[in-house]
């Protein structure tokens, strides 16, 4: 029993660590902008996209598919970040709610109608089995978990040591006082995002693998399960997100191991509500922010 | 003082919108309507979202009959017009495109859909309208049930329900295979819970068998790790599956991800038997049983011929069972228009009662409850292909309660 317990954690951790990459991005996004990215989820799909794209039609191996997928959404990032993104500073809430919702909703359909509406098969990645006793998970996932401690810890030096890092926080702290000291808001608002973006497309790069069948859909559901992870780690806390999100997963996974698989989703929606009803400032202390 | 003028401009603009609408609307009905050389018939199917893959299939299957039968003539001397309609799987959508299909297009005969969850509901509306429902792809058993003599007349049925296939692979797994023990992960549907219900049904028939969890998944789902960690630990040897086509290579490789292969059984329905499926993860699909309508694999000429002709028409693409019936549910109209002489639906709708239709996998008629009784065929996967195990008739025994 307590083994089957242990490898219900390790299964939510694997899953929370995905939520973990995607929110990341998402919260440090809210942290300058103060606006919730809808089409975040879009990112980590295109992300997926991209890496089967230059598998399947340039035939690289996966390796370099990892690569090419995080460049190429990382372009679309730019473009993206100059035109709508960074046109947002200052603006009222409900811009943003309507630039990233109608964002999701293009490229969305952009895919949709390029590679069509169906299901693609995502071949490659290294999904052979690593058995530890009576416990089995595919390398991908060993991987994956890995990813997600760098990249947080790569978050966590950037954002308190470098000049990137200490121009985001300020700009999360008071948008006017920066630009009066000469901080090019509309430039730390375009790397955010694009680091943001670039992080969700890995993310989704190294879950198709895991995922196997891919559409142009599959972003929706990961961006809600987003939303109860940076409700719970605090909007704009980058370290309060990776416990969330493994936290969530956890919950989630012991939900589908004890209860049903059926009433997993539910675990995100009613920690949304409980946390928006006892803690809206987050888990953890509601200044904790970077 | 300033907003006044303001008022009436908005005003006038309002109405100037008006006028444009409306007359958008009058140039556009005479256009949608029957042109004298074409009978249109329509098909609703989901062309977007999760389960696209089905409404892609199934116009192709349906476009490649239409253009058969008016290369011969079409049907009394007028071509056939496929009009299509996407339901999104998602029940109020498919009433939303069935509504606007009966009245912009004015279709007498409405093929769809493929989830049964839409079909149910499109059931009460098409009866309303009297117009001739005749479903190619949906298998819950409700669906006929509450059909013919059992309600609803003008819905037909040219499809296995799933009462007989749960029934059949049942058997199998238990005879057969010698599985006493399962566990269920089903799609979260009408379908997926309908078959698990039958399967219910049948178990106390065979000693010893029990079914040890029962989950459902969203057909958005991903993660099956932790239910399959959960079939695991409970002994089980067979997961019964009646899923999404485009879910199984997910859960087959993540079963491979947790060392079930070869180990734990699929049995069930969710096109085990496609390439790309079996080769999501061989070792775990090598033994999974399917009761499916259809394969490529049939070796009734007519049905290989149909194989070739797909391909040829569809850059090589592999037909799937939704391409098939739905090509063949258009050819069984196309006669029943013959024998009944007639365009309207009624008459077709009793021409289809009485018809003995010979499709390519064999003899097919209507029950009393408008449920076709035809050939399904029951395989397992052996070496990483599909083997055909048997063909079963899809007689439906009503009595059995």
């Amino acid at each position: 029993m307590s083994s089957f317990i242990l490898e219900q954690i390790v299964n939510g951790i694997i899953t929370g660590s995905v939520y973990a990459l995607v929110a990341a991005g998402m919260t440090m996004i809210f942290g300058v902008l103060r606006a919730i990215n809808f089409a975040h989820g879009e990112y980590y799909m295109l992300g997926t996209f991209a890496a089967w794209w230059v598998m399947s039609k340039l035939m690289a191996d996966y390796g370099l598919a990892i690569v090419g997928g995080v460049a190429i959404v990382s372009l679309i990032a730019v473009l993206i970040g100059r035109s709508v993104m960074q046109r947002l500073i200052g603006q009222p809430f409900q811009a943003g709610v309507l630039a990233t919702l109608g964002l999701s909703l293009i490229l969305q359909n952009v895919v949709i109608l390029a590679f069509g509406g169906g299901y693609k098969v995502f071949s490659g990645g290294w999904i052979e089995p690593i058995e530890l006793g009576d416990f089995g998970m595919s390398q991908q996932r060993v991987i994956l978990v890995v990813v997600t401690l760098v990249v947080f810890a790569g978050l966590e030096w950037m954002v308190r040591s470098t000049r990137l890092g200490r121009s985001i926080r300020a700009v999360s702290q008071n948008i006017e006082c920066c630009q009066v000291n000469g901080i090019d808001v509309e430039q730390v608002v375009r790397r955010t995002f694009l680091i943001g973006v670039a992080i969700a497309a890995l993310s989704g790069i190294l879950t198709g693998p895991i995922n196997v069948s891919i559409y142009g859909g599959m972003g929706e559901s990961i961006t809600l399960k987003t939303f109860a992870v940076i409700v719970m780690g605090g909007m704009g806390n980058v370290r309060g997100t990776l416990i969330a999100g493994c936290l969530l997963g956890v919950v989630e996974s012991l939900v589908a191991g004890f209860i049903g698989l059926q009433y997993r989703d539910s675990v995100g929606f009613v920690a949304l509500l409980l946390m928006l009803m006892l803690r809206p400032h987050g888990l953890f202390s509601s200044k904790a922010r970077f | 003082m300033s907003c006044y003028p303001t008022t009436t401009t908005n005003m006038r603009s309002a109405a100037w919108m008006a006028l444009v609408a409306l007359s958008g609307l009058c140039a556009f009905t005479p256009a949608r309507a029957q042109t004298a050389d074409t009978f249109k018939i329509g098909i609703i199917s989901p062309m977007s979202g999760p389960n696209a893959r089905y409404g892609a299939f199934a116009n192709k299957g349906a476009a490649l009959a239409a253009k058969e039968i008016n290369a011969a003539g079409g049907v009394l001397g007028k071509k056939i017009e496929l009009v299509s309609g996407d339901s999104q799987c998602v029940p109020a959508e498919g009433v939303a495109a069935t509504q606007r299909m009966i009245s912009l297009e004015k279709t007498a005969i409405i093929i769809g859909d493929v989830c049964s969850s839409v079909t149910l509901a499109m059931q009460p509306m098409v009866e309303e309208s009297k117009v001739l429902l005749v479903n190619a792809a949906s298998s819950n058993p409700d669906i006929t049930h509450k059909a013919g003599v059992g309600g609803f007349k003008w819905t037909f049925r040219n499809y296995p329900t799933d009462e007989v296939r749960a029934a059949t692979v049942l058997e199998y797994a238990a005879k057969t295979k010698g599985f006493k023990k399962y566990a269920v992960l089903s799609v979260d549907s009408d379908y997926g819970r309908g078959a698990i219900k039958f399967t219910k049904r049948y178990l106390p028939k065979y000693e010893g068998a029990e079914i040890l969890s029962e989950d459902y998944y969203k057909d958005s789902e991903t993660d099956f790790r932790s239910v399959l960690s959960k079939i695991r630990r409970s002994g089980a040897q067979a997961i019964i599956l009646y899923g999404q086509a485009d879910t199984t290579p997910i859960i087959a490789r993540q079963m491979l991800e947790l060392g079930l292969a070869g180990k734990v059984a699929l049995v069930g329905n969710g096109e085990f038997n496609t390439k790309d499926t079996i080769a999501a993860a061989p070792k775990v699909m090598n033994g999974a049983v399917e009761a499916a309508a259809w394969l490529p694999e049939v070796p009734a000429p007519r049905s290989l011929k149909f194989v070739d002709d797909y391909q040829k028409a569809n850059g090589g693409e592999m037909p799937n069972n939704h391409a098939y019936t739905h090509y063949d549910t258009l050819q069984l109209i196309a006669q029943a228009i013959k024998s009944a002489n007639s365009l309207k639906g009624e008459d077709v709708r009793n021409a289809l009662a009485k018809i003995r239709y010979d499709s390519p996998m064999g003899m097919v008629t209507f029950d009393d409850h408008n449920q076709a009784v035809l050939p399904m065929v029951l395989l397992e996967i052996t070496d990483g292909k599909p083997a055909i195990k048997g063909m079963i008739t899809t007689k439906v025994d009503y009595a059995v309660k």
